[in-house]
């Protein structure tokens, strides 16, 4: 009866590898089993050798396991010789996996430093801090052939043009943080007070979603980030319009109040670039004054982006966010430089988030809570903001496109 | 057929072993307890220098992690006062030179231990935590000096790594004073069970291992600049 | 209980015995205010005691309890990610709980579970009477204990730790991480390990030092090898996790620099220190399990075990290779390419010595007479499992695949199949194994074969669909994984989420049906004959439950397995030469008890091991609080070690019950009684 068991467990574990082998998600964002540039390729092909060797040598042991149990299962055999090993045996079993190891060790190592390269045709500064990753591309940068002409702050989405040599310099204003685009590449911790490189590169133009992966606090599970690709010629599309002169709303329109309102409210911690007090008092947030990491998202181009807070929450909809993350690479440039249009507006999510943000979002910013950091909060306290400051906000952030 | 426990275990192969039919060899011989109340162990070391031994190996380690947290930090003091400000090796030279003499006191002590002389015992024990109380003095001197020219332990990564380090090893100076001054007064009142000598050389290898980790410090925190 | 047990026969046989040089004469007299305690029933006979096997069924009760603790928590997290966005905990709560499971799942149950074991089992399987040092003995066991209800009762006190089980910093300073939580799981874990230290000097003490006359090294049961190893391991490992908890606690609650980034501090300071203990721990979490299925295999495959001196071996490199290989848990940190390709390839060099035991176990079945108790079948999963959880582990020792699998349910699913389907199942097959021999009870085989297949089972379906989802990009430690990233099909991630909460389940209910089998055979059980398994080693060499002072003369072993030679005999027959059973279990006994040890020492109760634990939680207490409290906890501190070392080496000889001459035994006239001295550290 044991015996029939045991056969059974056996082809349970085949069942089960079977399983494992075709039962994947199909199309996952952040499937590691299909890299979209040449640095995740690199480590694919490597893993998918060493899962193929660990899944033969796991057979091998399974087999022989197997076979043992129903081969010399108790059918009343007189004792076995009480024999204590074949020390022959045990050195071949000592230098094959060995061998085995070693043909594996030699790719790995060399992947190891490969990857380190630092050859690059853009470098972007990476900043991670309790829950959301910032982007800076340095002014008199240029990045894949296209100049920086003004320095860019950006969050969330990571624009690189495609086929080029992206070295991110990654670090942290608070603790650590990892950055991971599992179609592009590795993980690299993002340590306060240490400069890290991580290589990106893209094929094709899309958006490849990641995720902070180093615990972080909080609200670790709702720091995400998107790496998006775009071919050279939208990529200076793109850059072109995030360096565009701010554009004031017009007068008398809901937005135009919503100005006021995003200076009295929002431009402490948030930059929204360009933008000037009525008497024209250039306005600089100092997010420092009132938050730990001392560094807040910001604003100019909110709307060029598909999701906010730790690009968490969608600026889209479902159906065009499936219709963008979907897209064929041809097309995808051009609905990505759309930006958030009055058809795709996901109205639902950013009015919860400015109703009260640490609700849909845990963050450390309760008032009676922040003795041990002197008043600044973690993340976006609630502001209390009226339904009407609310529609102000929203009418004048659609327009920062 | 009645055999001997072996004492050593080079006297196990002494013992005849027949793989086939065993013959049941006996300890019956009570020797449990050697001249000097021992247990007759396996190897013939005493379980309680074993323990010491391996203590003392543990606390290298834990010495290990706290000189490298300082080796680490030793140059990051930030605008508060650097090693170069604050220490004064002369005094601590002379400091270093006193738990160094109580080494050797602590070695006549166990001399005279084994010779079971309890007067000199307790003489020299109390001689080595003399010496020994003078060290963590002018520890203390050394600290509330630092402290006065800016040097708190908050101050700095420095100061932190540094007060850490130096700290733990004067509590260890401090709880083998107090070892050494109870040892000497249960001597003094015959209250000592088991192997005095071996009491007194145990404490011993605790002492002379405290020392040899403050020379390991005293020369890669005083000495060697950062 | 009398602490020094006469056989009554001995006197008879023994005419020698005032022959013997007197023993030393104790100091009881002068020390009036410090009696040792003498009960032998009750519960003061648990809590004073010093006797190793009722600490070791203590140690094992109170790991089961945390057992129950951790896997709870696990259900609840498994609850929170049955379905994306799930809201069964809230963010912070979720927090609380992954770092609570892990932390009391390896220092809570794991970890004594395994010093369950060596503390029951090592002296027996060596041939000692208790271990080197029955005091401090006490004094671990109470320390765990205490420190592992002051770590839970953080959740009492304002909320339980909240970074992560290995507690980067610099997200677990008071900056980041405000609530006692972290305060609580320092100083907890301080106390715990200091228990661990002084368990391990114990214990190799004991192993080194009390063998057997004739119990060479390499005649010692794989299992306490392995503890040996495991016990060396944690005595050069928790001094570098007592460091960076020092560190990390005079941050948190004096100001200290260590980890404040704005003042330079380095983070990787603390994954440096962290790791150099972690990964040491890995094994001393796994070590002890491999020596418990090394016993089992060999007993119920009937043959010894294949190649012990290369099982022996690949132990001991095992528990050396492993402090070369911190820095795998490190290679998205950014250490630079160097030490990522030395780690690396150092990293896969541990895999070789792990292979070897794998294939000497498999080769221990082959060609055996195979019996397949639920202890077997519990030692051979660990074969098939931790073969799994090894294989995966080659698969991030490759350093450029681990950036993409680290921190992601890949690893997660690796180290369940490692400390679950590798550690927690062999100590399954322990239980199994050996409680007949602690209890004089019989599990329920039927049961138990329920038992192990529902936790197998289980295991494999908690666990293997995590490879999945941490492939395709499901990272550890969050809360909630939402719907968009799941991916499309049927076999999308949230499916593989449930199907891992539905076999958490399972799992669970394997554990509950455990429990059961123990209330049911507690109750009304099989009473267990000594030797049921026709086993191998001396601890069944030993009446059912064992005496208390284990063996009534303390054999002399002439080979490797030696219980088995003196059962069986080759004899030569028509078709050659046969093992033949010659004696049973009992026999063997019985030649052992009628020439028994006339005066047998066994160390006396002692108050002070619990006085002295329980100083450290309330010294603890303190720090989080009032640091006047630590001061009441130091004066504890202060009584128990003066107590420790000034109570009299044993009870007084009229303290007994029954009094010390009331078994037809009379003492020598000359002071040579049955005394025993205790060391005065132990």
């Amino acid at each position: 009866m044991i015996g029939r068991f045991a056969g059974r467990r056996y082809l349970a574990v085949a069942a089960g590898l079977g399983i494992v082998l075709a039962g994947c998600a199909k199309n996952a964002p952040q499937d590691t089993f299909q890299p979209a540039g040449s640095n995740a390729r690199k480590i694919d092909d490597l893993q998918r050798t060493l899962f193929y060797i660990s899944g033969v040598v796991g057979l091998i042991v399974f087999g022989f396991v197997g076979y043992a149990i129903w081969k010399f299962k108790d059918r009343g055999q007189d004792l076995p010789e009480q024999s204590h090993g074949n020390p022959k045996l045990e050195i071949m079993l000592t230098i094959l996996p060995a061998i085995i190891l070693a043909v594996v060790a030699v790719p790995s190592v060399a992947a190891v430093f490969e990857l380190d390269k630092k050859d690059n045709d853009c470098v972007i500064n990476v900043t991670g801090q309790q829950w959301w990753w910032e982007y800076d591309y340095v002014q008199g940068s240029t990045c894949g052939g296209v100049e920086i002409t003004k320095s860019i702050v950006t969050s969330g989405e990571l624009v690189i043009p495609a086929d080029v040599d992206v070295l991110l310099r990654i670090t942290s204003r608070d603790v650590i943080h990892s950055y991971w685009i599992p179609k592009l590449n590795g993980k690299r911790d993002a340590v306060p007070g240490r400069l890290h490189t991580l290589r990106m590169q893209a094929d094709q133009p899309g958006l490849y979603t990641g995720q902070c992966t180093e615990f972080c606090g909080l609200s670790h599970a709702r720091m995400r980030q998107a790496a998006v690709a775009l071919t050279t010629a939208d990529f200076q599309t793109w850059v072109t319009n995030q360096t565009a002169a701010y554009v004031a709303p017009e007068a008398g329109t809901l937005a135009a109040t919503g100005e006021g309102t995003f200076q009295a409210q929002c431009s402490k911690c948030h930059q929204v670039n360009d933008l000037v007090t009525a008497d024209g008092t250039p306005i600089l947030a100092a997010p420092d004054l009132y938050v730990v990491s001392g560094a807040a998202p910001n604003l100019t181009n909110l709307m060029t982006r598909t999701a906010f807070a730790g690009w968490t929450f969608d600026l889209i909809t479902d159906e065009c966010r499936n219709k963008l993350w979907n897209a064929d690479p041809a097309d995808f440039g051009a609905l990505y430089l759309q930006g958030v249009t009055p058809e795709c507006y996901n109205e639902a999510n950013l009015r919860t988030w400015l109703r009260n943000a640490p609700a849909m979002k845990p963050m450390y910013a309760d008032p009676a809570k922040l003795a041990a950091t002197g008043g600044k909060t973690r993340g976006m306290p609630n502001l209390n903001l009226t339904e009407d400051q609310i529609d102000q906000l929203i009418a004048y952030l659609l327009e920062r496109k | 057929m009645a055999a001997v426990r072996p004492r050593s275990w080079r006297q196990l192969a002494d013992i005849t072993i027949h793989e086939s039919a065993p013959v049941h060899v006996d300890d019956h011989s009570h020797d449990d307890h050697g001249p000097g109340g021992a247990h007759v162990t396996a190897t013939g070391l005493s379980n309680n220098k074993m323990a010491m031994w391996l203590f003392l190996g543990s606390e290298c380690l834990l010495f290990g992690g706290l000189i490298s947290t300082y080796m680490l930090y030793r140059g990051r003091h930030g605008s508060g006062p650097g090693p170069a400000q604050v220490f004064d090796i002369p005094l601590t030279s002379v400091s270093s030179f006193v738990l160094l003499m109580s080494s050797l006191t602590m070695v006549l002590a166990v001399n005279a231990a084994k010779r079971d002389d309890d007067k000199n015992t307790r003489l020299w024990l109390m001689a080595t935590a003399l010496l020994g109380a003078l060290f963590v003095g002018g520890q203390v001197y050394e600290f509330t000096a630092f402290y006065n020219e800016g040097l708190g332990f908050t101050t700095s990564l420095f100061s932190s790594s540094f007060f850490t380090l130096t700290g733990f090893h004067g509590v260890h100076v401090t709880l083998g004073v107090i070892m050494l001054i109870a040892l000497a007064a249960i001597i003094g009142r015959g209250r000592i069970s088991g192997d005095k000598a071996e009491v007194v050389e145990m404490v011993g290898l605790y002492w002379h291992f405290v020392d040899v980790v403050w020379v390991v410090i005293f020369t890669l925190v005083y000495l060697i600049p950062a | 209980m009398a602490i020094i047990e006469r056989p009554s026969t001995a006197p008879a046989l023994f005419g020698d015995a005032v022959a013997r040089p007197p023993a030393l004469v104790t100091p009881t007299a002068a020390m009036g205010v410090f009696k040792r305690p003498v009960s032998s029933t009750g519960w003061k006979s648990w809590v004073f005691t010093v006797d190793h096997k009722k600490l070791g069924i203590m140690y094992g009760v109170v790991a089961m309890f945390f057992f129950c603790v951790g896997g709870s928590e696990a259900l609840l997290i498994r609850l929170q990610l049955a379905a994306p966005d799930n809201t069964v905990l809230s963010a912070d709560l979720y927090n609380q709980m992954f770092t609570m499971h892990a932390t009391t799942m390896v220092f809570l149950f794991v970890m004594p579970m395994a010093a369950a074991f060596a503390n029951y089992f090592l002296p027996l399987q060596i041939g000692a009477r208790d271990v080197a040092f029955p005091r401090i003995n006490a004094v671990g066991f109470w320390l765990f204990l205490f420190g592992g209800l002051f770590l839970n009762s953080a959740w009492f006190l304002g909320g339980a730790a909240d970074g992560g089980w290995f507690m980067y910093s610099p997200n677990s300073s008071p900056l980041f991480s405000p609530s006692h939580g972290i305060d609580f799981w320092v100083l907890g874990l301080q106390i715990t390990g200091i228990a661990s230290l002084v368990g391990a000097i114990n214990l190799i003490v004991t192993i080194i030092n009390m063998r057997a006359p004739g119990m060479s090294l390499m005649r010692m049961p794989v299992f306490t090898w392995m503890q040996l190893v495991v016990q060396f391991l944690l005595l050069f490992a928790m001094p570098v996790i007592t460091v960076a908890l020092f560190l990390l606690s005079f941050q948190r609650n004096f100001g200290a620099a260590f980890f404040d980034v704005d003042k330079g501090a380095d983070p990787l300071l603390w994954q440096h220190l962290f790791w150099i203990f972690g990964h040491p721990e890995v094994y001393i979490i796994i070590l002890p399990s491999f020596g418990i299925v090394s016993e089992v295999l060999p007993t119920f495959a009937r043959k010894p075990l294949f190649g012990y001196k290369f099982v022996v071996f690949s132990g001991a490199a095992i528990g050396f290779v492993g402090w070369g290989v911190w820095a795998h848990h490190m290679f998205a940190s950014g250490l630079g390419p160097v030490s990522v390709a030395v780690f690396s390839a150092a990293t896969m060099l541990i895999a070789i010595p792990t292979g070897v035991k794998i294939c000497n176990w498999t080769l221990t079945l082959w060609g055996g007479k195979l019996w397949f108790t639920t202890a077997m079948n519990f030692a051979i999963s660990v074969i098939v499992l931790f073969t799994i959880g090894g294989l995966s582990g080659v698969t991030h020792a490759s350093a450029p695949a681990d950036t993409q699998q680290t921190d992601t349910y890949h690893i997660v699913a690796h180290f369940h199949y490692v400390i679950v389907g590798g550690a927690v199942m062999g100590l399954f097959a322990g239980f199994y194994y050996w409680w007949p021999k602690v209890f004089a009870k019989m599990l329920s085989e039927r049961l138990g074969k329920w038992n192990f297949w529902l936790m197998f089972f289980g295991v494999n379906l908690t666990f293997a669909p995590m490879h999945i989802l941490g492939m395709q990009g499901q990272p550890r430690r969050m809360v909630v994984w939402p719907t968009k990233l799941t991916g499309e099909g049927f076999f999308n991630l949230g499916f593989w989420n449930k199907v891992s909460t539905l076999g958490s389940f399972t799992i669970g209910l394997g554990v509950l049906l455990f429990l059961i089998n123990v209330v049911l055979t507690t109750k009304k059980g099989a009473k267990a004959p000594l030797d049921p398994w026709d086993a191998r080693t001396l601890e069944w060499m030993t009446a059912s439950p064992p005496k208390e002072h284990n063996f009534d003369s303390i054999p002399t072993v002439h080979a490797l397995d030696e219980f088995f030679h003196r059962k069986y005999e080759e004899v030569d027959t028509d078709a050659g030469p046969r093992l033949v059973k010659v004696k049973t279990g009992e026999e063997v006994l019985a030649i052992e008890e009628a020439a028994g040890d006339s005066n047998i020492h066994l160390p006396s109760p002692s108050y002070w091991p619990i006085v002295l634990a329980f100083a450290f939680p309330v010294i603890a207490y303190g720090v989080i609080f009032n640091l006047m409290v630590s001061v009441v906890g130091a004066l504890i501190l202060v009584i128990a070690l003066f107590g420790w070392v000034l109570e009299p080496s044993v009870a007084d000889e009229t303290d007994y019950d029954p009094p010390g001459n009331g078994n037809g035994y009379d003492p020598p006239a000359d002071g040579s009684g049955p005394t025993k001295e205790l060391a005065s550290i132990g």
